[in-house]
């Protein structure tokens, strides 16, 4: 009778999550979202969806039992996530299990990582600890630092790293794969901080961190430059866990996408967004419109900063500028090339909207080097290239599609990207690489050397400026060149039919970029179909139609949806005449 | 009569204790890693801190189980441990049974963490961040980077003859402070990754180091200038230095990548120590001073070895698959 009452108890609160819950299309996919994680193998997210979906229960509360005498369960990723399945869902948790996540607090070593988005878990993890235990001496936590020092540190690194977004941008910025455990925290801080100006300032965080994706979104794609990213989701951007995002957010794609094996996540078990679907924060209208109205084309300037470099370098987060040109069509976008992540960047690309899979292109110098690891990492430079290869698995492969090069600039305005290389002698992998997916409708070169593919309604035209060749794959081709000083112009149009693609090609045929002497110059100068005339040289100025581009000038978010200065603290969003001002410095949202 | 031979008894047990001790040698080794995942976390710690007492023969876990990013060990002459790690400072004053972290979210990256042999109240740690030090134990840390350009450091050497003089290895050569830290001045090796210094047990003022792509250097003037002592060694990568307690001119290297060598003469030459050492990647080295034919080699793949012929040969001791980063000895028999 009592382990009757007991469940019951368990399924009302279960559902009690959403009685108070307004629009009716997002809380449809949470609901949606919770129904499929309560079936999929037990994790943490898993779990959280199980208890709220009501879904054997007696089997999650021991699951939950199972997880938390595993001593492998540590580290930032399960710290924040065990605080948060036991805030969410501790009213209807028997007292063993009380006791247990007490006593992983206590006990347990846990890790707080070494990158920004470990952090954010771990101190997330910590300072909802520390709030739920107050008043506990040192002997009660596993680093023997009382709740009150517990409770500064967290507190004093997440106002740190809040401060440090919203001035001069994040250091992990636009990943596709690590977007959602940046906004998984913030939602739990939403959803459980007692403090109203943290709850505040998450909250913000959350409108922050999904306005910054939902303009460089196209259909639940991530498109153009990334600061990490993992190939398999570079080459199909629709398997990227912040698709998931988009879809619980903003409905897009309108299906889960993810069930499809064309689709299948690089890791199927990362649920994060769990929290998304349990959280009381729901997006503003606002961001959902941003993220979904491409009847305009735009350009989205933003500056992002580069993690941490704790050696060779005499400035710690060196700026990132990044340029995004949207249409509903395809999105191009571009960092500036350089070294600006260790050896995940993803530094550009044209990604098209498309019913197949694998829907983009991109180049990339696949360098790598115990310095550049050295930048962002304390070990040895020996032993670092051993041990990045050995967890990562591609950092020294010639054919890998994701790396930060020296070697590698860009220049873009609007629908043009001009990408150069200036391989240095003696480079471990001195060629680049361009991925061509076989799923493009077309795909013909030249003989005007120019390449001209039609990914959707995209057409995406592609002029390499040193011969290469192709390598057929499994999925791909591969454009390969060995010319150390290397370069290609891109202009991408939309198209709606085949007539207009033809017109494409023949307008592109016209045009050729003038690249005389550029083994000793370095320069290419293109004018566009628009009659823009840029000239980009390598190592020096990047010039539009006459007029220098000096990118420190680059505000911190600029572009018709988004507006803020470096360091201001202050981020407007616009969408049809309103303005939502999320203002850092005030801890507070402004509408207008 | 009785009452003699009991109070007899005690007496001798108390002598023994304290002779005991007097002659305690406890090793301490830092596993960063391990490579072989733990298929029963139950049975105990692979990675972290680990302790020997009886020349490496057998371990015990002593700090935290889980992976924290232990980098190194080292004991102060009250006692008290300290561990160098990802999550910070860690201290411990009850033989490494409960642990604190000293230290906030500015440390991180902690590579080394150095105790004063005559003030174990003044503690250095070398971060991926600057130096930091604590003149309390711990209680309070401050960054103490005064005059250096970057503030990477791999690692720092407190001066046994004059604590106010510390050393530090860092990512553009070596630097000198004399005022415990709060100014320091370049003293050679400009622009060279030093990653590790250590002081000469017979001559305070000669000190060693070991870079990244340089071989050994020697200071015999406490640290002002350096002169390169690789002949034999060239431009090995040098991570960790190990000097023999009893004569005057062996010193012992781990490269990475060739292994162990030795030089008998004061590091005029080197010659090769690596027979049965089946991983050149060495990152760490102790002598023990209970017995300096002892010598521990910790190495990036293959665990701990072990030589009890001054480096002879070597046989391999434990934590096969595991990173030894760091491998300290605490030894009352040195003093």
């Amino acid at each position: 009778m009592k382990t009757l009452f007991f469940f019951l108890l368990l399924l009302i609160a279960a559902d009690s999550l959403y009685a108070t819950s307004g629009d009716s299309a997002f809380v449809s996919r949470q609901r949606r979202l919770l129904e499929i994680l309560s079936r999929e193998p037990l994790s943490l997210p898993a779990l959280a969806g199980r208890f709220a979906a009501g879904r054997d229960l007696p089997g999650a509360v021991a699951a939950f039992d199972s997880m938390g005498r595993d001593r492998r369960f540590v580290g930032a990723f399960h710290g924040y996530a065990l605080i948060g399945v036991y805030l969410r869902f501790r009213s209807i948790l028997p007292d063993s299990l009380h006791r247990m996540v007490r006593e992983i607090f206590r006990s347990r070593g846990l890790y707080r990582g070494d990158t920004e988005n470990h952090w954010v878990m771990y101190y997330t993890g910590m300072y909802l600890a520390a709030q739920t235990w107050p008043h506990e001496s040192g002997t009660e936590w596993f680093n023997g630092r009382s709740s009150e020092e517990n409770f500064r540190e967290a507190e004093g690194w997440l106002n740190h790293w809040i401060t440090l977004s919203t001035t001069i941008g994040q250091g992990e910025f636009d990943s596709p794969t690590y977007m959602p455990v940046f906004l998984a925290p913030m939602l739990l801080l939403f959803d459980f901080a007692a403090d109203p100006a943290m709850r505040t300032k998450a909250q913000m965080m959350c409108d922050l961190l999904l306005a910054d994706f939902a303009v460089e979104n196209l259909r639940g794609c991530y498109g153009g430059g990334h600061s990490r990213d993992y190939p398999p989701d570079i080459i199909n951007p629709l398997i990227a866990q912040t698709t998931r995002v988009s879809w619980l957010y903003f409905g897009e794609p309108a299906t889960e996408i993810w069930e499809n094996p064309e689709y299948e996540p690089r890791v199927r078990s990362s649920w994060e967004i769990v929290w998304g679907a349990l959280s009381g924060y729901h997006p503003p209208e606002m961001i959902v419109h941003i993220a979904t109205d491409r009847s305009l084309p735009y350009v989205h300037r933003e500056r992002k900063r580069v993690r941490n470099v704790i050696r060779f370098g005499d400035e710690l987060n060196p700026p990132v500028y990044k340029y995004t040109y949207m249409t509903e069509d395809y999105v191009l976008g571009s960092l500036q090339g350089g070294i600006l992540q260790p050896f995940q960047q993803h530094t550009w690309d044209v990604t098209y909207v498309s019913t197949r899979p694998y829907n983009t292109i991109f180049t990339v110098h696949p360098s790598w080097s115990s310095r550049e690891l050295g930048m962002f990492f304390p070990e040895e430079l020996n032993v670092l290239a051993e041990d990045v290869d050995r967890y990562k698995l591609v950092y020294t492969s010639p054919d890998k599609w994701n790396s930060s090069s020296p070697y590698e600039q860009t220049f873009q305005h609007n629908n043009v990207l001009i990408v150069l290389y200036n391989i240095a002698p003696g480079a471990k992998l001195p060629h680049i690489d361009g991925f061509f997916p076989k799923t493009l409708e077309q795909r013909t070169v030249d003989s005007t050397g120019w390449i001209f593919c039609r990914g959707g309604n995209a057409a995406i035209a592609i002029f390499p400026l040193k011969p290469y060749e192709w390598i057929e794959e499994e999925k791909n081709w591969r454009l390969r060149s060995h010319h150390l000083r290397n370069g290609l112009v891109v202009e991408v149009g939309s198209v709606r039919s085949t007539g207009d693609y033809a017109q494409f090609i023949r307008t592109m045929r016209q045009r050729r970029p003038e690249a005389g002497d550029f083994d000793r110059t370095m320069t290419v100068s293109y004018a566009s179909i628009a009659g823009d005339v840029m000239t980009f040289t390598y190592d020096g100025p990047r010039i539009l139609n006459g007029t220098a581009v000096d990118l420190t000038k680059t505000r911190f978010y600029d572009g018709p949806f988004m507006s803020s200065e470096v360091g201001s603290g202050v981020i407007e969003l616009r969408y049809g005449g309103r303005v939502r001002v999320l203002d850092f410095q005030q801890g507070k949202v402004i509408e207008r | 009569m009785l009452n003699v031979r009991v109070y007899l008894c005690v007496a001798l047990f108390v002598l023994s204790a304290e002779i005991a001790a007097a002659q305690r040698e406890t090793v301490y080794m830092a596993i960063l890693s391990s490579f072989r995942p733990a298929q029963n976390p139950d049975a105990g710690p692979a990675l972290g801190l680990f302790v020997s007492t009886d020349r490496g023969s057998t371990w015990q876990g002593r700090g935290w189980r889980e992976y924290i990013r232990t980098f190194y060990c080292e004991e102060g002459s009250d006692g008290t441990i300290w561990s160098a790690c990802g999550n910070g400072v860690l201290r411990s004053t009850d033989n490494g049974r409960r642990w604190r972290v000293t230290t906030g979210w500015e440390v991180t990256e902690v590579l080394k963490v150095k105790v004063a042999e005559s003030d174990p109240s003044l503690v250095f740690a070398s971060t991926a961040y600057g130096i930091f030090r604590t003149t309390d134990g711990g209680e309070t840390w401050e960054k103490k980077t005064g005059g250096m350009r970057r503030g990477f450091s791999g690692d720092v050497c407190i001066d046994r003859a004059d604590p106010s003089r510390i050393l530090a290895a860092t990512e553009e050569g070596v630097y000198l402070s004399e005022d415990r830290g709060e100014q320091w001045t370049e003293r050679g090796l400009a622009g060279k990754g030093v990653r590790v210094i250590v002081q000469d047990p017979h001559d305070a003022k000669r000190f060693w180091l070991g870079t990244e792509e340089d071989g050994v250097y020697c200071s015999s003037d406490g640290g002002r200038h350096w002169e390169r002592e690789s002949r034999g060694l060239d431009r090995s990568a040098v991570y960790t230095i190990a000097l023999h307690p009893r004569n005057h001119d062996w010193i012992y290297v781990g490269t990475y990548g060739r292994g162990v060598f030795q030089s008998t003469d004061g590091g005029g030459h080197w010659e090769e120590r690596s027979r049965g050492l089946t991983d050149r990647e060495v990152h760490s080295l102790v002598v023990l001073p209970s017995d300096p034919r002892v010598v521990l080699a910790g190495t990036l793949h293959r665990g701990l070895f072990r030589s009890t012929d001054g480096g002879g040969t070597w046989v391999h001791l434990t934590h096969d698959s595991s990173q030894v980063w760091g491998l300290s000895v605490r030894s009352t028999l040195s003093r």
